[in-house]
């Protein structure tokens, strides 16, 4: 039970990172393509920031928001998994995907459409984060396969 | 011993009587309540005001404080997130032709899922509007029903200002001049371009485009002689901003704030840059600021030539004290009556102010008799 939760933690913090490295980095790229001065420190600097801020002072922790949604996911995947057969690596991977859909495209709709998460923004950023929490999901479900075998 | 009381004791009612003269410059006086959100006012004579609501309506409030029917014809809104009904202005000949300004929100009658602002001119009748002419539309149409902008000023030139916002989604549009997001667009009064506008010879660039680089501009004035422009925009969190307005200028959203993303993210981390505008005034945390109004009239002496932002959190109006362009100094005024969406200053120098919300209130702030 106890690496269980250190593993949905772990993934928690694969796909948070993942999400708020996502929004500095669209972020810098289009201050570059504005000729503002981003440099490699910068880069580092601001994920740092956007790290513990994300998490700190912003409307919603990122962390707590995806794991919530990680949580739902996770749980509705396990008790699927008792009727569907697939392999655990891929329903939890849907999971993590499901979970991030949730948050990326879902909240806009309750917010007349305003991305809260500034990478989510564009349809290929909307992409990429529908894919960290597939990748989340496939690390816990791969993990705890590893586990369990 | 007794001296020191007695000394003591002369300081403290000395001291309160100027507490109470300074409290006492001015009273509230509650003109109309029951508002659906009030946001835009304007003055067709000394003793009428008309409000727009942001849910739809257009109302005339005469000097009873009654509040009259929704005025007819004007056009069907999208009150929806921040948008729907917004500023009213009037034409500098009102007198004669009776023109008045609406800004509002509305959906693309085309697709559903698009919107946009526009702006309309019309003749007022007293209980309706007639001759409904477009003389704005920001494009490109929008998804979002937030960051609108959507005030307005006549400058003294005769000229129409538009403060249009970002869109919220929109945000790294402002710095492109081929589209409305955050900017000031400055047309003539029958929506005609100006042939002075900074950008009529620009390739790409719309030439209704006065300046460019804001977010949600939600306040716009200008001083006795129409020589200085004031502007406020929300920042996001953080980094609320006063502009001084002049043409073809960059202000330099979002590539330069002191504000961050709701989410905590930074949305830049510059402040400044070559070519893009400092504001004359910035607020960290936000004040949400919302009307603005120069004051420039004789019943509150001590105020004349000061600034007055309203602000929506945590709810009163700034009193900055200008030397020409500079701040120098603010000064918190009336707080504790909640959200505040607009300030204005009335023919009879008192001034005018709304509160946000499903009850909202116009309150007439006068000196006291």
């Amino acid at each position: 039970m106890f690496k269980n939760i250190l593993m949905f933690l772990a993934t928690v913090f694969i796909v948070t990172f993942l999400l708020v490295s996502h929004t500095t980095v669209t972020n810098l790229m289009w201050l570059s393509s504005m000729d503002m001065p981003v440099t490699i420190s910068i880069l580092f600097t601001s994920i740092a920031h956007d790290m513990v801020s994300m998490n700190g002072s912003g409307a919603v922790p990122a962390a707590a928001l995806v794991a919530v949604a990680l949580l739902i996911a996770f749980a509705v995947a396990r008790i699927a998994l008792k009727w569907i057969n697939i392999s655990r690596r891929y329903a939890y991977a849907i999971a993590g995907g499901c979970a991030l859909f949730a948050i990326v495209l879902l909240m806009p709709l309750a917010f007349y459409n305003l991305d809260i998460i500034a990478g989510a923004r564009s349809a290929i950023g909307k992409v990429y984060l529908i894919a960290t929490g597939a990748l989340g999901g496939y690390y816990f479900g791969f993990n705890l396969s590893k586990k369990e075998n | 011993m007794k001296f020191i009381k007695v000394c003591l004791l002369g300081l403290l009612i000395l001291s309160t009587a100027i507490s109470a003269n300074v409290e006492a410059e001015y009273e509230l006086e509650t003109i109309a309540e029951g508002l659906h959100s009030p946001w835009g006012i304007a003055f067709p004579s000394e003793d009428e005001i008309l409000v727009t609501e942001l849910s739809g309506s257009l109302r005339l409030i005469n000097s009873d404080g009654l509040i009259s029917e929704p005025i007819s014809g004007v056009p069907e809104v999208l009150f929806a997130g921040q948008g729907g009904l917004s500023d009213i202005v009037l034409h500098p000949q009102f007198d004669s032709n009776k023109l008045i300004y609406l800004s509002f929100s509305e959906t693309d009658p085309s697709n559903k899922n698009l919107n946009t602002l526009r702006v309309v001119k019309a003749i007022f009748e007293g209980n309706s509007i007639k001759d409904v002419e477009t003389v704005f539309l920001a494009t490109p149409l929008r998804k979002t029903a937030a960051h609108y902008g959507a005030r307005m000023l006549f400058m003294k030139d005769g000229t129409l200002l538009i403060t249009s916002g970002d869109g919220f989604n929109y945000r790294e549009q402002a710095q492109y001049l081929n589209n409305h997001y955050g900017k000031i667009i400055r047309i003539n009064d029958d929506g005609s371009i100006p042939e002075d506008n900074p950008f009529l010879t620009t390739e790409g660039a719309l030439p209704e485009i006065w300046s460019y680089g804001h977010r949600n501009l939600q306040g716009i004035a200008q001083n006795t002689e129409g020589t200085i422009i004031f502007e406020n925009e929300h920042g996001p969190m953080g980094g609320d901003e006063l502009n001084i307005i002049n043409p073809k200028l960059n202000y330099g959203w979002p590539a330069i704030s002191y504000g961050k993303d709701y989410s905590g993210a930074l949305i830049t981390p510059f402040t400044e840059k070559e070519g893009m505008e400092q504001p004359n005034k910035y607020w960290v945390p936000s004040i949400a600021p919302s009307g603005m109004t120069f004051y420039d009239k004789d019943l509150f002496p001590q105020w004349k030539g000061s600034l007055f932002v309203s602000a929506l959190v945590p709810g009163d109006v700034r009193r900055l004290v200008l030397d020409g362009e500079v701040v120098i100094s603010e000064e918190i005024l009336f707080d504790g009556i909640g959200r505040i969406r607009n300030v204005i200053t009335a023919p009879d120098g008192s001034l005018i102010l709304a509160t946000d919300g499903k009850n909202g209130k116009l309150i007439r702030v006068k000196p006291i008799k």
